[in-house]
């Protein structure tokens, strides 16, 4: 309680009297609901990043093929730069299982 | 051992949603009370979608928290910011929100004439409450109608104890020389 001048004693009776009312509280489920919302927020951002990384990573792949076809390589060669690293990368998974076995 | 905020909020940090839920148990009722003493008794629905929008915005950001405050003061600056924007927003849609008459339900008034009375001087009291700055009209929210005591409005509105006491002296004040000059007697 805080100290009141003698003036105050009549508000404060009326702001007591006029707000008396029970206090709400939040539903039931809320917790849930925000944890849904929580976790769909989160697979939300990861699907977001994965849409950039292949949409860059297709971009790279034109602007790349472009530039060399610009430098007079032809098709094949442009193919096999291109498509060299990506098996390399694919196939990265594969021989470290193989040596695994081994 | 129960652990403190400081820890939980070290693993919510590493990703763990168990030690993020226990930091929505532990604050998500003073959080719900802040925005509802911000928002008014006419947008409790609102206040649960702030509470939401907090805890929401806590879990993107609890990565850049650096523990420099309590957990707590940051989640209640959050929610002050977010309702007070919500307010201005909602003002600005209807600008004659009411207070709902204030909440005198309990002890109505003996005769017609002392009920309308009543009624009256309740819409004078919301009126004059509605142009109060927010947080004179937070602090006395939670302190008539959600039940915390100056220490809790202290801490939720994030200013010590002393000031949170002349908010509400100063608050009474206004109000009270608004009434008088409206013609409203306080007694």
């Amino acid at each position: 309680m805080t100290e009141m001048e003698p003036y105050e004693a009549g508000i404060d009776r009326l702001l007591r009297r006029s707000m008396d009312a029970p206090a709400p509280t939040l539903s039931s489920d809320f917790e849930e609901r925000l944890m849904r919302k929580v976790g769909q927020e989160s697979a939300g951002l990861d699907r977001y990043g994965r849409m950039v990384l292949t949409g860059y990573g297709l971009a790279s792949i034109v602007v790349s093929g472009v530039v060399m076809r610009a430098q007079g390589l032809g098709w094949g060669t442009i193919a096999v730069t291109i498509l060299g690293p990506l098996a390399l990368v694919a196939a990265a998974p594969w021989v470290r299982r193989l040596g695994q076995m081994q | 051992m129960v652990e403190t905020d400081s820890q939980l909020v070290a693993r919510a940090q590493s990703g763990d949603q168990q030690a993020f839920a226990e930091l929505v148990r532990r604050h998500k009722a003073q959080v719900f009370r802040l925005a509802v003493s911000i928002l008014g008794r006419e947008f409790i629905p609102e206040a649960e979608d702030v509470t939401q929008e907090v805890f929401l915005k806590v879990h993107n950001a609890i990565a850049s928290f650096r523990g420099e405050a309590e957990f707590s003061s940051w989640i209640y600056r959050i929610t002050f910011n977010q309702a007070v924007n919500l307010k201005a927003r909602v003002r600005f849609r209807s600008p004659h929100a009411d207070e709902t008459v204030l909440y005198d339900t309990a002890t109505p008034e003996p005769g017609p004439d002392r009920r309308a009375e009543a009624a009256q001087r309740n819409q004078a009291l919301a009126d004059c409450m509605g142009t109060l700055p927010e947080v004179y009209q937070s602090a006395l929210r939670l302190y008539y109608w959600l039940g915390c005591d100056v220490g809790e409005v202290a801490e939720l509105l994030g200013v010590p104890e002393n000031t949170a006491k002349s908010y509400l002296h100063r608050a009474r004040q206004i109000l009270h020389g608004m009434l008088k000059q409206k013609g409203y007697s306080c007694d």
